[in-house]
């Protein structure tokens, strides 16, 4: 039993990389605007229906259609928040919820009338392979989402850190109304932040389309899944959202074998549940929770 | 003589009604009925204590499940299987205020029972000896003292019943002191602990009523589809509900009421396509947010003041 550990854990962590990449684009969203985005999920999947459209539909070659697909998703995070949450934005956090969760729904009921309940299989742009080291057995997929995953990690940590964009991001991370005296457009940089929290989810669905059935339904499941990994890592910690995710990944896959196959699916929903009551903050967040 | 008094009569105009409708017509009433209970629990939680809760689809699949389950595999009657159905619901609902009365709010509260209504879905299919799984469970024609409840029509004056006693005793219980207390939390509850309302007990209190209203729904749902599968009670069900409640208006009985019979009517007027329903909804949920934050309950209660919800006795 113990001797597939090492294999588990490598699928585990590749999986979890994903969760880790859609967690982050959640927190982006989350941490420059203070909405959870309940949408984020359909709009992962989108993006992985744009890539598809553009790619199969259109016959652009593979990276065009990636390119314009993450044009696309940023222009309708762009426009999600300027048209309809800005106007809202004051107002409760039910109805900023629901309008997320409504927003996702369109987007997933638009989809789903174009192509009903079918599943599709894009195309990867590169071939499928797998490489044995020992007994340990790491596919293409596995490589191609630790590269890409860590690749846009650093992109982020170097544009958060040392770019003029980076503090303009953390200053109104730290304060929106200190941001907004300074002089900072804090309405145009939520506008922006929808938008690239949307364009990176994308990346993430196009990446998980490869390795899950495309269906409308996979944003439900992507949804439960970043939640869960942000939870775990604690909500709102940009570090804690990608430690969450990979954790997520490497559990799933871990009590999916030694315990009983079921835990894959039902790891995403037991997770936020268990780490809610024990520990509210996750394992990097500020506490959550009121006391009354 | 208060004027409110007159809503007593609308169940009675509502009585010919399905005489002038066909049998599909009845059953989209039916329908449109049997989520008036369900809206009402829903609001309740969400719209009068405030709260986040996302986990509404669950006491209803319970209900509906319990009740078909004991209908159909231990023979017990229909109208049985409603005290059942409404004791889970209430006791799913005052599980899932656990992690309320731990201080777990907003987003944090409706992911965790966003996760248990899913879970709960995830049951449905897995306890296949029960359920019948993902393919779903027939649910026998039910009985009411010798009253076989086989058509449309007949359930109809069964759920009518039915939905007048929940709705009545809901408006009362609104406009007590549990009402008061329940506006008191959602408005500020540091406040209201402070003026010495024992928040926590209101909170289940609240999330209890609700879940087995809920229940009480789900089971009047599992007889008038008699036959019950998983996908009943899946997110897009949370949407239709959530509709429910933002259309007709957050915290208004009138506009749960309402919004059941929108809900239900507005996508029956199109032929369906799969993914309808979810544009449908989806789109009315932003159209109201955007332009009418209150509901159609609050065009009413501008149109005459006899609308207006009033949380006091009188």
């Amino acid at each position: 039993m113990l001797t597939l550990l090492p294999q588990l854990l490598i699928s585990g962590i590749s999986t979890g990389m994903l969760y880790a990449l859609i967690a982050l684009s959640m927190t982006v969203v989350y941490r420059a605007t203070t909405v959870v985005n309940f949408g984020h999920g359909d709009m992962v999947a989108a993006g992985a229906y744009a890539v598809f459209v553009f790619g199969l539909g259109f016959g652009l070659p593979f990276l065009v259609a990636l390119a314009l697909a993450i044009v696309l998703l940023f222009a309708v995070g762009f426009a999600t928040q300027r048209l309809l949450l800005q106007p809202i934005v004051g107002g409760p956090h039910l109805s900023l919820a629901m309008m997320a969760l409504a927003i996702g729904y369109t987007l997933r009921g638009v989809l789903r009338l174009e192509w009903g309940n079918e599943t599709i299989n894009p195309q990867r742009p590169y071939l499928q392979d797998a490489y044995m080291f020992g007994n340990v057995v790491i596919t293409t997929d596995d490589v191609v989402i630790c590269g890409i995953v860590l690749l846009l990690l650093v992109v982020l940590f170097l544009l958060f850190q040392a770019t003029p964009l980076g503090k303009v991001i953390q200053a109104t991370f730290q304060s929106q109304r200190g941001a907004a005296l300074v002089g900072i457009n804090v309405p145009l940089f939520h506008a922006f932040m929808w938008g690239g929290g949307t364009a990176l989810g994308a990346i993430g669905g196009v990446m998980l389309s490869m390795i899950a059935p495309l269906t409308p339904d996979l944003g439900q499941w992507t949804l439960v899944q970043g939640f869960a990994a942000m939870t775990l890592g604690g909500f709102g910690s940009l570090g804690g959202a990608v430690v969450g995710g990979i954790l997520l990944g490497i559990i799933q896959k871990l009590l999916g074998f030694y315990l009983n196959t079921v835990f894959i699916e039902i790891t995403g929903y037991l997770v936020p549940i268990v780490v809610l009551l024990l520990r509210p903050q996750g394992l990097f967040g500020r506490r959550a929770a009121v006391r009354v | 003589m208060n004027l409110r008094r007159i809503f007593w009569l609308l169940p009675i105009v509502l009585l010919p009604l399905p005489l002038w409708l066909n049998q599909y017509q009845q059953y989209v009433l039916n329908t449109a009925l049997l989520y008036v209970p369900v809206g009402i629990g829903f609001n309740l939680v969400v719209g009068n204590l405030g709260l986040l809760a996302f986990s509404n689809v669950a006491y209803f699949g319970l209900g509906a499940y319990v009740s078909g389950v004991l209908m159909a595999q231990f023979d017990v009657p229909w109208w049985i299987t409603l005290l059942p159905a409404a004791l889970i619901g209430g006791a799913a609902g005052a599980i899932a205020s656990i992690p309320a009365l731990r201080g777990v709010r907003l987003f944090y509260l409706a992911i965790m029972t966003l996760a248990f209504g899913e879970l709960m879905r995830w049951t449905y299919i897995r306890w296949e000896a029960l359920t019948g799984g993902s393919m779903g469970m027939a649910v026998p024609v039910p009985n009411l003292l010798g009253w076989t409840l086989d058509t449309d029509l007949r359930r109809f004056y069964v759920f009518l019943a039915l939905v007048v006693m929940l709705v009545a005793i809901t408006d009362r219980l609104l406009r007590s002191r549990f009402g008061r207390a329940f506006m008191a939390i959602k408005d500020n509850e540091i406040a209201a602990a402070a003026m010495g309302i024992p928040t926590d007990r209101y909170i289940v209190l609240a999330f209890a009523w609700g879940g087995a209203v809920v229940g009480i729904g789900g089971a009047m749902f599992a007889i008038s589809v008699g036959h019950l599968t998983p996908v009943s009670f899946d997110l897009t069900e949370l949407l239709r509900q959530f509709a429910i409640i933002m259309v007709g208006g957050l915290g208004s009985l009138t506009g749960t009421i309402i919004g059941a019979v929108i809900v239900t009517v507005a996508p029956q007027v199109f032929i369906s396509f799969p993914g309808f329903d979810e544009l449908v909804f989806g789109l009315l949920i932003i159209l109201v947010i955007l332009f009418l934050p209150r509901g159609l309950a609050s065009l009413l209660a501008r149109a005459h003041p006899v609308f207006v919800e009033r949380y006091y006795r009188g």
